[in-house]
């Protein structure tokens, strides 16, 4: 097993709108997803999952509904909304931008500044 | 309901999600985590186990949810809210003390400030009230003499054709007696030209207002008081029929409270179109006094300068023309601005003051308080509570004070208001309802947040500052000396010093209204009545009886004479507008030898021979005339001291001759003797009695046999052995006795109404005030006293509870007594010497101010006296609280820990 990353402030709301805008999903299936994706290499606090939660509903960034889960039990299911896809997009480019410019910086070797 | 749903509606808007739902789906979560850790080969158990310490407790999940979304410093507040309101509960005796300090200020202020707001800032019902002007002349001659004119319709018309006007109301005032029931009652009415609905643009309680398609029709509208007086309220008014002078109108409108047109010519039980005046009238063309309502974004003075032409050439017939004059209109605030602005203003400083005083009590006792809960806040800062959430605790704690107190303020100032209108009711506009509406409810809310973050600001700073290294080794923290007793200093001595000044402003109020009762007024007021009754002019049987001078005359005698036989009766006089303290308007007159150009001015006075001895007004030189030389009314005059000393000085009064031109008939309903205008002879001279007000100097008088210039109306002086209200009913009786429906006036406020000569100095501009002043600054430094009182007292006390082991030990080891009494109140004694000490130095910077505002000398003996009074209680007051210190048995201090 490889070893697992730390995630930086503010990223666990891109990527749980990440999970959601694949299908939509309950919180336990979403947690899943995340660590399935990531290759179990994200170690997620409970606290901060269900707050990032809770704050992108509130935003209304996505969406809570009650549904019947896989097991025939009753489940909250997640789904994007028109301006949670854009925000997710938005995110996205933001953040390939940044990673875009950081490893730039990063990788630069000495001999071509 | 649906106030019911917009609530749900916002609260879903802030939580949309409840605490079950949250909590639920977190219960999925957890069953589904736990069903994966089964199928992982974990036991029931154990798995139940993991799941719960890996993802936390279904409980606390709702927690997060409202952090998550913003409402955690709500939950937070809501806390605070709770503690402060705990803490109150916790120590009743601090709490009540503190809100009450704080309901009084905040009481007090709401209170005049409602009243400010109903007297000068909405004191009218009426549409655009301040576009409507009151026109009056100005005589250059005497600018603070407003003289208001009167106009036909013709004239009214025209000015409504100039272009700063929008439209011009025409009024008059008449009285009329109900004939239909019963009870005859004299009332007023005033009629009004039919443009009234649209010129005042108040909706009417019920029907309408008199409308254009009036005129000509007998309609009434009823005043809300005479509707409740008369009609008990009854709604259904509306189409019954009044009878007025044997003539039939329809009620077709109730006004609301709040209207109650006008307070210049006298307030009207109902209200006419000005067209019935034509129908009755049966002198000169009927005139009206005009208030004109300006078009919009018209300046006074440019309407004055546009109106001022078109009333020149009206006023080219009228007497004034001969006079240097220009026109002046006025809003009709004016009036009570000017009269009633300074007092006002007075007692809003004077609650504000009280205000001050009771938020620096607050702090006291929070400052107080707080050293008892230096351990508290010290346990809080030790487990991690930054001084924020310390400062913002200490602070809602203080707002639950002051919005506990604002509440119980607002409550009180709902009466309180009312006071100064109890004193004073005809300072105030009868038309200025006092109420709580929005912006009182808005001001007092702001005052009570304001007062809170006051007076809660300083002792939070100071307790937040706290090392917990220091305060929580333990409860001995008591027995050292706090720091911080230097900011109760300030906090006493600015109360004491705050308190000093409205103690002598409250005595400057009261010694000014004691010299006002003490001044000599030169007639005796006391058990002396006025009369006043009016000639039926609109009935024309009778009217034609007595419409001559000398059947009026007799009329008037034969009533004086039925009422001077009642039992208890002793003297009873005629005059006619002379009813002290204040009397009618002034005269021009011309003396003997005296050149054209001058005009002098005397009060011209109608009363008959038996004035001067029913008020007690002395003689000082010759006679008075007697019953023949009244009944003629022509050849003599007497006049009062002011006059001889003012026009006469150089030679003796009696014996020389006036006359008084603008003694004509040119008024309707008055008669005026053959040789009204002609020379009269001086034949006495009788000593001054206050005719302008019960302060003002008196003016010259020129005293005159009423019957030169008999009105529809006068008034009988009756002097009684008793308390004259007594002996009314009787005097009714012979009154009726003369003509049996001959009524006297009732009302109380207008000029011819019935009431007593103390009523009528107690309703004087002046004395009013002064009393208004003295009583309510009375009350006011009394109430600042107990804060003042009540602060240092609690502060002392709380300071030796304590200290309690610290005075044990000290009594243990001898000190004296004395000396720990001193270390008790030392510092409390101290901070009160200074502040009367700045008290005494800030009076004296104010009290030059004061005197000028309050119109009344300005009383050092009353401030030594304060300071002496307040000085006293001082002392008690840190000494009652101190003795525990001193009583304290040296073993029980020491068990005290």
């Amino acid at each position: 097993m490889t070893k697992p990353v730390e995630l930086p402030q503010g990223t666990l709301e891109m990527l749980v709108l990440k999970a959601i805008s694949l299908g939509p999903l309950h919180g336990y299936g979403i947690l899943l997803r995340i660590q399935e994706i990531s290759g179990e290499r994200l170690e997620i606090l409970q606290g901060s999952f269900y707050t990032a939660i809770y704050r992108l509903e509130r935003r209304g960034w996505i969406k809570g509904k009650w549904g019947e889960s896989e097991n025939n039990r009753r489940a909250r299911f997640y789904s994007l909304t028109a301006s949670g896809t854009r925000q997710l997009k938005a995110e996205t480019d933001r953040w390939t931008d940044m990673t875009a410019v950081v490893g730039g910086i990063l990788d630069k070797k000495a001999h071509e500044i | 309901m649906s106030l019911l749903a917009a609530v749900r509606k916002l609260w879903h808007s802030v939580a949309p999600r409840t605490k079950s739902d949250v909590e639920e789906e977190f219960c999925s979560i957890l069953d589904a985590y736990e069903g994966d850790l089964i199928r992982q080969g974990l036991s029931e158990e154990e798995a139940r186990r993991k799941a719960r310490i890996d993802l936390g407790r279904p409980s606390a999940q709702s927690e997060i949810y409202r952090d998550a979304i913003g409402l955690r410093v709500f939950d937070e507040l809501g806390g605070d809210i709770r503690y402060g309101l705990r803490a109150l509960r916790r120590n009743p005796g601090f709490g009540a003390v503190a809100v009450l300090s704080l309901a009084l200020g905040i009481g007090a202020t709401t209170a005049m400030f409602s009243l400010i707001y109903a007297v000068l800032l909405h004191p009218f019902p009426y549409a655009d009230a301040d576009r409507i002007m009151n026109p009056h002349f100005v005589k250059t001659q005497r600018p603070d003499v407003f003289q208001w004119f009167s106009l036909s319709e013709a004239q009214l018309d025209d000015l409504r054709l100039a272009a700063p006007v929008e439209s011009v109301l025409g009024f008059s005032n008449g009285n009329l007696e109900i004939t239909n029931d019963g009870l005859p009652e004299d009332i007023s009415g005033v009629y009004l030209t039919e443009n009234a609905e649209t010129f005042f643009g108040v909706h009417p309680l019920f029907g309408r207002m008199i409308e254009p398609f009036d005129a000509g029709h007998p309609v009434v509208v009823l005043n809300y008081r005479f509707w409740q007086r008369r009609f008990d309220g009854d709604p259904h008014v509306i189409g019954r029929t009044l009878e007025m002078d044997h003539a039939q109108y329809t009620i077709v409108g109730v006004m609301p409270r709040s209207f109650a047109f006008n307070d210049i010519a006298g307030v009207g039980d109902v209200y006419l179109p000005a067209s019935l005046m034509r129908a009755v009238a049966n002198g000169p063309a009927p005139s009206y006094l005009p208030w004109i309502k300006l078009r919009p974004h018209v300046t006074v003075a440019a309407a004055n300068a546009a109106l001022e032409p078109i009333v020149r050439e009206i006023m080219k017939i009228h007497s004034v023309a001969s006079l240097a004059w220009h026109l002046g209109l006025q809003p009709i605030i004016v009036p009570y601005q000017q009269n009633l602005g300074r007092t006002l203003a007075l007692l809003l400083a004077g609650v504000v003051l009280l205000l001050i005083i009771g938020c620096t009590n607050c702090s006291i006792l929070l400052l107080a308080r707080g050293r008892a809960r230096q351990h508290e806040l010290a346990i809080r800062t030790a487990i991690g509570a930054s001084r924020w959430r310390i400062v913002r605790q200490l602070l809602v704690e203080a707002l639950v004070i002051s919005c506990t107190g604002a509440v119980l303020g607002v409550a009180a100032s709902y009466w309180l208001a009312r006071f100064p209108l109890l004193l004073s009711p005809d300072s105030f506009p009868a038309e200025s309802v006092i109420r709580i509406n929005a912006s009182v409810l808005a001001f007092s809310v702001a005052l009570a947040l304001f007062c809170g973050i006051l007076f809660g600001l300083a002792p939070a700073l100071r307790l937040s500052r706290n090392d917990p290294a220091r305060a929580l080794p333990g409860r001995q923290a008591g027995s050292v000396a706090v720091p911080a007793r230097h900011r109760w200093s300030v906090l006493i001595a600015a109360q004491v010093a705050l308190t000093l000044l409205l103690i002598a402003t409250a005595g400057t109020a009261i010694r000014g209204f004691l010299r006002l009762t003490q001044m000599p007024l030169g007639y005796d007021p006391a058990n002396v009545m006025q009369i006043g009754i009016s000639l039926h002019v609109q009935n024309p049987d009778e009217w034609s009886r007595i419409e001559s001078r000398e059947a009026r005359a007799a009329y008037i005698e034969q009533i004086r004479q039925k009422i001077a036989s009642v039992p208890h009766v002793s003297t009873v006089a005629v005059g006619i507008g002379a009813t002290p303290p204040d009397a009618d308007v002034q005269s021009s007159f011309i003396i003997d030898g005296s050149g054209d150009g001058e005009q002098p001015q005397a009060r011209a006075m109608l009363v008959d021979q038996h004035y001067f001895a029913t008020l007690r007004i002395r003689l000082l030189q010759g006679r008075v005339w007697n019953a023949d030389e009244n009944s003629r009314g022509d050849f003599i005059a007497v006049v009062n001291h002011a006059f001889s000393t003012r026009y006469l000085s150089s030679s003796p009064a009696v014996g020389r001759q006036l006359r008084i031109p603008g003694l004509t008939a040119h008024m309707r309903y008055q008669v005026v003797s053959a040789q009204s205008t002609a020379w009269r002879e001086i034949i006495g001279v009788v000593g001054d009695a206050r005719d302008d007000g019960v302060d003002q100097p008196v003016r010259p008088a020129i005293y005159i046999p009423y019957t030169a210039a008999t009105r529809a109306w006068v008034q009988f002086l009756v002097r009684t052995e008793v308390d004259p209200l007594t002996c009314l009913h009787s005097i009714r009786a012979a009154i009726a006795s003369v003509a049996s429906d001959q009524q006297i006036s009732n009302s109380v406020s207008a000029f011819n109404g019935t009431f007593t000569l103390s009523e009528a100095i107690e309703r004087d501009a002046q004395y009013s005030r002064q009393r208004l002043f003295s009583i309510l600054f009375g009350l006011f430094s009394a109430m600042a006293l107990g804060l003042a009182l009540v602060g240092i007292f609690s502060l002392v006390a709380y300071s030796v509870a304590q200290r309690t082991t610290e005075f044990g030990v000290r009594l243990a080891l001898g000190a004296p007594r004395a000396h720990v009494l001193w270390i008790a109140a030392g510092t409390a004694l101290v901070s009160a010497a200074a502040g009367i000490v700045i008290g005494l130095a800030l009076d004296s910077f104010l009290g030059a101010v004061l005197a000028h505002w309050m119109q009344s000398p300005f009383a050092a003996r009353s401030l030594f006296a304060a300071a002496a009074l307040l000085a006293f209680s001082a002392l008690l007051a840190c000494l009652l609280p101190a003795r525990r210190a001193i009583a304290i048995p040296p073993a029980e201090a020491l068990r005290y820990e």
